[in-house]
């Protein structure tokens, strides 16, 4: 069963490169033995934290999008849990929410294009051609605070 | 703190008057509010991303805590989005818990 998931952890700042990438070697190796493949890898480099993790103040973001099964990915955070150097980590299952989006996505278009040629249209939407712009103003007040009160 | 932008000027900013007499100059009914619509359905706005910090800074007011859909006027469904970003946003401290 594969499944895919994004696993974002969080490098301790006193960390070197060298360090850092030999992390993504041995989250490799796990992968790799468990039978499932990195389909992409991203350093975010080192971000300020929103708040304190431990005494840390700063992080190294690391991005990994993995192709495995469930038990991989359990083993991955197990593993992650004893490594003193990463201070936090996540693991998300992504594969299911794509596929949500992307029917949304294909939907709203086919939506749109029925709409346009039943207008006399063509189905595609013309560049230069706009329905509402997207004037600053518009998007001022959306957020303001007063409360609905009806 | 770290640059982010707020919104909206304050709770209860604005309330008085001047909020009414927006562009669109209704002052006929005494307490007119505009409607407001969820921003992930006019933006069309699929993918509620946790890493998308930016986009999910302009729900999380000073005190950090989530935007109320009765303020904001997201719809449902986006709000239960983005609720699940924000929080798995703030287990990677890319966003505060809570901020003095």
């Amino acid at each position: 069963m594969n499944r895919k998931y994004e696993l974002v952890y969080i490098v301790s700042p006193d960390a070197t490169e060298d360090q850092v990438s030999d992390l993504h070697t041995q989250v490799d190796g796990i992968v790799q033995r468990l039978g499932g493949q990195i389909e992409k890898t991203d350093n975010w480099g080192r971000r300020r934290l929103a708040y304190e993790i431990g005494r840390h103040k700063e992080g190294t973001y690391v991005l990994e999008v993995i192709n495995g099964s469930g038990d991989l990915m359990k083993e991955i955070d197990r593993r992650l849990k004893l490594f003193d150097l990463v201070i936090r980590h996540l693991v998300v299952r992504v594969d299911e929410d794509q596929e949500v989006i992307e029917r949304a996505r294909t939907k709203r278009g086919q939506v749109s294009s029925r709409r346009r040629i039943a207008r006399g249209l063509p189905s595609e939407r013309q560049p230069g051609e706009g329905q509402r712009g997207d004037s600053d103003d518009d998007r001022d007040d959306r957020f303001d605070m007063t409360e609905d009160r009806r | 703190m770290n640059g982010r932008k707020t919104f909206g000027g304050g709770r209860g900013g604005g309330r008085a008057g001047q909020n009414q007499q927006g562009k669109n100059g209704q002052q006929r009914r005494p307490m007119f509010r505009r409607r407001k619509v969820c921003k992930f359905c006019t933006d069309k706005i699929d993918d509620i991303n946790y890493k998308d910090t930016r986009l999910l800074m302009s729900f999380v007011p000073e005190r950090a805590k989530i935007l109320p859909r009765r303020i904001s006027g997201t719809c449902a469904m986006h709000q239960r989005k983005l609720r699940t970003s924000i929080m798995r946003a703030r287990q990677l401290a890319l966003i505060p818990f809570t901020s003095e």
